[in-house]
């Protein structure tokens, strides 16, 4: 359709410039005019467009594969990655297992009393208005709650105590020994309690 | 063609032999099957297309997509402060196909080992802490029931680093599946009253079942394709149904205080050698319930592990007995607050007292006639002395009393199976429950029931709700289904400071006074002691022991409720007092309770 069109431009051009016109058109009566076919071979060859078309065309095959070869990459990483996010999800939610199984009230009562410390449910105050003793100061013994533990947690079974557990993992080797006293400053009197 | 065959002819060449009868026979055969193939093609066409289209689009999704469940995560129960009581964790099944178990090659150090099926057994076995031989046995199991046998377990519910350890041994006969599970991080705290699940995950009991609306999920599918490879093909993700999580249920439970109270209570009841105990303390001026404690104790990761079936639940809950003396001090609130007693009248106290009616009643213990006023009957706990108090109110009024304060209806904290004890109508009271009601016998109460009643005296006479639960927390972190918090007057506030001016007076004076002392704080409270039913309409040999007071009694905030059932060493209120006296002090220690300042009142016991 557009050769159409080029081809009476063309002989617009051709008809009422270039040359005397062959037989006169009746423009009156028909609104059409004779016109001379354009000549085929006017303007870039065929063959330019036939190249275009399939160089344009393997373009396209060549940019999909590209963006199907990077879509399937991105496919494995995204692969790759949620599979070390689950693991680490599944890390996460065991580490903060632990940490609740260490923070339930018979680990902390069973590290306590393994680390020497006694419950005490005698409260005593000091009323400061006053200077009131109220309650009866006594040592703490140990109460009752103090004992083996008497509620049962599954979950705490084999899991060793930190009094128990090897110098080396509470001291890490990183850790500062103090081997002797330290030294206190000459001229600054040293408190002496009697 | 004709044309072509016209124009041979006129051209005078030989006939064509394409023009013969055979050959036309030949053109029509071979234009005829040319059709048959076309037709045959097409129907077939129209048959894939359009008669089994859905079906095989099925089949073909089905060849390289895969279902997978997404799971709804259960909701937590946690208590006041936050802390998960019961939580919801990912285990793993290990699984294998014992049809497939052969011997496989594995690259150690850059060389390939042949590891047989024994070997691969140990490897497993040392991973999920079986022996070799008891996996070798589940393959010959699974291929004796069916040789073709594809699917086994080798371990369920195993956490994750067993699951890695398996994972490493990378024996392609081995496979594993997610398994939601349950876990109380704080184990048998607060586990009779959270439940459990069974092992397909259906509540069974507590909390996990009462609040199941609450906290159920809903799980989610997930179909998405894959390559050969296994490698998720870009989006072809489909999600059929979002996974829904379940809510969590906030608790009135402050754990830390209830592992001390299970504590305390236990040592007390195996040193007393009871058959089981209960302790309640609930909060005087809201009715949340702070710590319910269950002797024998319930670890419900571990339920197995109680052998009792009756253990498992919550007996605070579920186990209504005749509360005894405890129960007196409602009596004495009821007569104070109708009027027709003050804290001045007398009674004359008998032995044993037969009052005009026909009933019977006589005191635990023989003594001579005494001239006692209300403070003097609690301290006592002369039965005949409080019949003398409760005949001057009616049945009627009575049992008006005891509906108000609770009795004989289950409480508020909506606890699957709570019982609500047995109060009969007065119209239905024989001679002897008219009075044996007036100090706890003839009707049944929970532990949780005579809570409430001690509740409503501390709070001026309000009775509030008992609650368990704050509400369920939805993930926008809404509270939804939270409980009515509207008390209800029971008593004048008068008759309730009066009736625990008379308890304080108990705490002072009792025989017991001396095991439940808690220096700095003045303290209300009233011993039980009550004969335990044997299960076939009479009474057993044993008692339930208990003590239930609030403190400090000037402003009361705390009410603590101790019952031992059946202690066999000592079944006397000596058993619970110092129960009492420890959770109590802990109590007041834990909340930082000022100490009380004035000094307690000073009623005449005699007159």
């Amino acid at each position: 359709m557009s050769d159409n069109l080029a081809r009476v431009s063309v002989s617009i051009g051709q008809g009422s410039i270039g040359r005397e016109p062959f037989e006169t058109p009746a423009p009156d009566r028909h609104g059409f005019r004779l016109v001379a076919p354009a000549p085929s071979r006017r303007g870039r060859p065929r063959i330019f467009y036939a190249l275009t078309a399939v160089a344009g065309m393997a373009a396209i095959i060549v940019a999909q594969l590209l963006l199907s070869v990077g879509i399937s990459q991105g496919a494995y990483e995204i692969s790759s990655l949620q599979s070390s996010r689950a693991e680490l999800g599944r890390t996460a939610a065991s580490v903060s297992e632990d940490l609740v199984r260490v923070s339930s009230p018979q680990s902390l009562a069973a590290n306590a009393e393994g680390l020497g410390m006694v419950s005490n449910s005698n409260p005593v105050y000091l009323r400061l208005s006053d200077g009131a003793v109220l309650g009866a100061p006594a040592s703490a013994s140990g109460s009752q709650a103090g004992a083996a533990s008497l509620v049962p947690n599954a979950l705490l079974t084999g899991s060793t105590l930190l009094s128990q557990l090897p110098d080396d993992v509470v001291a890490p080797s990183g850790a500062v020994t103090i081997t002797s006293a330290p030294v206190v400053p000459a001229g600054l009197a040293a408190p002496t309690t009697r | 063609m004709r044309v072509r065959n016209n124009s041979a002819r006129k051209a005078g060449v030989r006939p064509n032999p394409t023009n013969s009868p055979s050959n036309r026979r030949r053109t029509f055969f071979t234009v005829a099957m040319l059709f048959a193939v076309i037709g045959l093609f097409l129907v077939r066409l129209v048959d894939i297309q359009v008669v089994q289209a859905d079906s095989l689009t099925a089949d073909s999704v089905g060849n390289r997509s895969v279902g997978q469940v997404v799971y709804g995560s259960r909701g937590e129960i946690v208590d006041t402060n936050g802390v998960v009581l019961a939580g919801t964790v990912m285990r793993y099944n290990i699984t294998m196909s014992p049809v497939n178990a052969t011997p496989f090659k594995r690259t150690v150090d850059g060389k390939k080992v042949e590891i047989s099926v024994a070997e691969a057994a140990a490897e497993i076995g040392a991973a999920t802490g079986q022996t070799g031989d008891a996996i070798l046995l589940t393959i010959s199991n699974a291929l004796e029931a069916n040789s073709k046998a594809n699917f086994a377990y080798i371990a369920q519910k195993v956490d994750v680093d067993v699951l890695r350890a398996v994972q490493d041994l990378q024996i392609p006969w081995t496979y594993s599946e997610n398994s939601p599970s349950r876990v109380y991080p704080n184990g048998a705290v607060a586990g009779n009253m959270l439940g459990y699940l069974s092992g397909e995950g259906v509540p069974q009991a507590g909390l996990e079942s009462g609040e199941d609306a609450c906290l159920a999920s809903t799980n989610g599918s997930e179909t998405y394709e894959k390559g050969a490879d296994g490698v998720r093909i870009p989006g072809s993700s489909v999600t059929s149904t979002e996974a829904v999580d379940g809510g969590d249920v906030v608790t009135t439970i402050d754990s830390d205080l209830n592992w001390f109270v299970q504590q305390t209570l236990a040592a007390r009841a195996q040193e007393t050698g009871a058959a089981w105990a209960t302790a309640v303390v609930q909060d005087a001026k809201t009715g949340k319930l702070l710590a319910v404690a269950d002797y024998p104790s319930v670890d419900p990761n571990n339920v197995g592990g109680t052998k009792n079936p009756e253990d498992r639940g919550s007996r605070a809950f579920t186990e209504s007995f005749e509360p005894g003396s405890t129960f007196k001090a409602l009596t004495a609130a009821s007569v104070l607050d109708a009027g027709v007693a003050t804290l001045d009248s007398g009674v004359v106290a008998p032995y044993r007292y037969l009052p005009s009616n026909g009933a019977n009643i006589n005191d635990s213990h023989s003594h001579p006639d005494q001239n006692m006023t209300m403070t003097g009957v609690l301290i006592d706990s002369s039965n005949t002395g409080m019949s003398k108090f409760g005949e001057m109110l009616t049945d009627q009024q009575r049992y008006g009393y005891m509906k108000a304060f609770g009795v004989g209806t289950a409480t508020e904290t909506g606890f699957p199976r709570e019982d609500g004890g047995i109060l009969h109508p007065a119209d239905e009271w024989d001679n002897q429950t008219s009075y044996a009601t007036m100090f706890g016998q003839g009707l049944t109460t929970t532990a949780l029931q005579v809570s409430s009643i001690y509740q409503t005296i501390a709070n001026d006479g309000v009775r509030m709700p008992v609650q368990l639960v704050e509400g369920c927390r939805q993930a926008d972190g809404t509270l939804t289904n939270v409980p009515d918090a509207t008390g209800s007057r029971v008593l004048s506030e008068s008759a309730a400071k009066d009736t625990s001016d008379v308890l304080e007076m108990v705490y002072q004076k009792s025989w017991v006074s001396s095991k439940w002392n808690i220096p700095g704080y003045r303290v209300a409270a009233k011993t039980g002691t009550a004969q335990m039913p044997d299960g076939n309409g009479g009474y057993s040999d044993g008692y339930l022991v208990s003590v239930s007071g609030f403190a400090p009694a000037d402003d009361a905030q705390y009410v603590v409720s101790v019952s031992i059932a059946d202690p066999v060493k000592l079944n006397t209120s000596a058993a619970p007092a110092p129960v009492f006296q420890e959770i109590m002090s802990q109590v007041l220690k834990k909340y930082r309770a000022v100490p009380s300042g004035a000094t307690a009142p000073d009623l005449p016991s005699t007159w």
